[in-house]
């Protein structure tokens, strides 16, 4: 949980101000932007603060805020990383912003996946279409320091080819001889010269079989993946404790206060986004 | 020494509060409806009525307000905070349920990010209450443990004397003192026989229905889609009431300056929780007014310990479709557990 870093009359809703450094375009609709500081002390609290998992509201002025998570890994705090696809308001203001703009963040708030439990086992991380993101934090927090944990398996599926985000990376990740890559597209998302599987990401899992001894799983995609990938983890015989996700809801605030992000009782913004399967399994499943 | 502050001395009190820098706020009725409004003089005050139709939330977390100030010129973003101004206030003739539910919601905004728009004011602000001569069926602070003499929230409390004659006076905080002692020889010695104090009969069973309302099957129960079958989704319920404290945040200007407000809203808009990709987390009118109740009487006290209700009944009183928590908690009341 972030801590408590406010001065007693700072205004808790004034964003930083970030500096486009680089953008790339991952997918039609989606990108990636780099961002970096402009004031040193802000720069020195996300330092102190950021770990994998928590995630920021972007913002430009005149348009508003939106919520995604931070994409860039913890042992990378030198910037910020986000992903998003461009759909509403806000993103297609972000999505015409170029290299040098200025726009906002606000963060890094929420909690964090307890990487430090997961060292010495084995890791399986399950993504689907612009899921990636959150993942791909975690994922490289951990490539960052690969000597402190096991086996590590990626399973990537997107609904096409062209949909899969981070292509560069994937091929680096396929490149690496001390990870185990699984992609997929759904059935007719491939194209002519596509090599690797077709299926759905819980189908393509189930036949990878991944061994749930001394594993923790990572997933994250769309709420009806989640759903059919943990009955296929329960399958392979992962217990709910080690099965790790992040939840997204619309968040305004970010801190608490704004009244929407609930799921049950338990606020998003503050007690998530990551949760176990365990506890995402306590919630009212009506108000996922 | 009890004081008692007789009422033919209220208006020398507003006009030394008004010349000590205070403002002084107080029950008024207006053209179309009824609120805590700033007077010059006590002529203006209005203490006969039950409690007026809005609460006094929007004196500490206005309907909307101004957060920051941008200014964007080439190359340069410029952020300007905005604090409210500085303005000492004396909130005269609140009612008890209103005080109460100020204090409902200092957690809210204080638990681990501090959100100073919030504190700023109630630290600025003396809430003198009057307790209640008067009720009407909608009252309800009783069910909620509260009473039309509950001192929670309040800085003072005044309580009627017999005949009108004026208020004793019950100094609760070093904030009300204060502005007590500015009016001190304007307050007299001794005790005088008090009026009695409304009788508001319990109208549900609090602890029955909390004890429902926590029982995780609970949650998917078909009265949820029963008991809010005619809801409108209006969101007044939410704007009167005073606890209810969900916001969202709308940018004002151009690409070149412009301000971002901080604007109620409410739980009973759909678009309140939509997702990007059309997901829509709590889709119908009952998953809303389920959350509304759950949120006050489970999801609340779960974490701060205190039900997010302090019995004022405005959502039944001026509901246009006859619903409210009262109705739903008598019917939860009369369910199996």
């Amino acid at each position: 949980m972030t801590e408590n870093i406010q001065t007693a009359q700072q205004n808790i809703y004034k964003p930083a101000i970030m500096k486009i450094v680089a953008r790339h375009d991952e997918a039609p609709g989606v990108r990636t932007m780099k961002l970096e500081f402009q004031n040193p002390a802000e720069h020195e609290l996300f330092k102190q603060n950021y770990r994998t998992g928590m995630f920021g509201l972007y913002g430009v002025y005149g348009e508003g805020e939106s919520t995604f998570c931070v994409a860039s890994p913890e042992t990378r705090n030198e910037y910020i990383e986000f992903t998003f696809r461009q759909s509403g308001r806000v993103t297609t203001a972000l999505a015409n912003s170029d290299i040098g703009d200025l726009i906002t963040f606000r963060g890094p708030y929420g909690n964090r996946f307890p990487i430090e439990k997961f060292y010495g086992k084995n890791l399986i991380f399950v993504s689907g279409g612009i899921a990636l993101p959150p993942t791909r934090s975690v994922i490289w927090s951990c490539l960052d320091q690969r000597e402190k944990f096991g086996k590590i398996t990626i399973v990537y599926g997107a609904r096409t080819v062209a949909d899969l985000v981070y292509k560069h990376e994937l091929e680096e990740w396929e490149r690496r001889d001390d990870i185990d890559l699984v992609l997929t597209v759904d059935p007719g998302g491939e194209s002519p010269d596509w090599k690797h599987r077709v299926g759905f990401v819980p189908t393509v899992l189930e036949q990878a079989a991944p061994s749930p001894d001394n594993c923790i799983a990572v997933i994250c995609g769309p709420p009806i993946m989640i759903k059919f990938t943990l009955i296929s983890l329960k399958k392979l015989g992962f217990d709910e404790p080690n099965v790790y996700t992040t939840l997204e809801n619309r968040m305004k605030c970010g801190v608490g206060k704004c009244g929407r992000c609930n799921v049950g009782s338990i606020y998003v913004c503050k007690e998530g986004p990551v949760f176990t399967a365990a506890e995402v399994s306590r919630m009212p499943q009506g108000d996922l | 020494m009890t004081r008692i502050l007789l009422r033919d001395k209220l208006d020398n009190c507003v006009a030394r509060w008004r010349k000590a820098g205070l403002t002084v706020i107080g029950p008024v009725k207006k053209e179309t409806f009824s609120s805590y409004a700033a007077v010059e003089n006590a002529a203006e005050l209005d203490l006969s009525m039950i409690m007026p139709d809005r609460s006094i939330k929007g004196l500490f977390f206005p309907q909307t307000e101004p957060m920051l100030h941008y200014t964007i010129k080439k190359q340069a973003l410029d952020i300007k905070d905005f604090t409210p101004p500085p303005e000492k206030r004396i909130i005269f003739g609140a009612r008890p349920c209103d005080a109460s539910g100020m204090a409902i919601d200092d957690p809210l905004f204080g638990w681990d990010y501090k959100d100073n728009f919030w504190f700023q004011r109630r630290n600025e602000t003396v809430i003198v209450t009057i307790a209640c001569t008067k009720a009407d069926d909608f009252c309800m602070c009783t069910s909620l443990k509260l009473a039309p003499d509950s001192t929670k929230g309040s800085d003072v409390m005044l309580r009627p004397l017999q005949n009108n004659r004026g208020w004793l006076v019950e100094e609760l905080t070093d904030r009300g003192r204060d502005a007590f002692n500015e009016i001190a020889d304007l307050l007299q010695d001794g005790s005088e026989p008090e009026a009695s104090i409304a009788v508001v009969p319990e109208k549900f069973d609090l602890d029955a229905c909390v004890t429902w309302l926590q029982k995780t099957e609970n949650f998917e129960s078909t009265f949820w889609k029963e008991i809010s079958m005619r809801c409108i989704g209006c969101a007044s319920c939410t704007f009167l009431c005073p606890t209810c404290h969900c916001f969202d945040f709308q940018d004002e200007g151009d690409t070149y300056s412009g301000i971002r407000r901080k604007n109620w809203d409410s739980c009973s808009f759909a678009l309140f929780t939509m997702h990007t990709s059309g997901h829509n987390p709590r889709a119908t009118q009952s998953a809303r007014w389920r959350q509304r109740i759950m949120h006050k009487f489970n999801y609340f006290p779960g974490k701060f310990n205190v039900n997010s209700c302090s019995g004022c009944g405005r959502c039944s009183r001026q509901c246009p479709v006859d619903m409210g928590i009262t109705e739903t908690l008598q019917a939860i009341s009369t369910l199996q557990p």
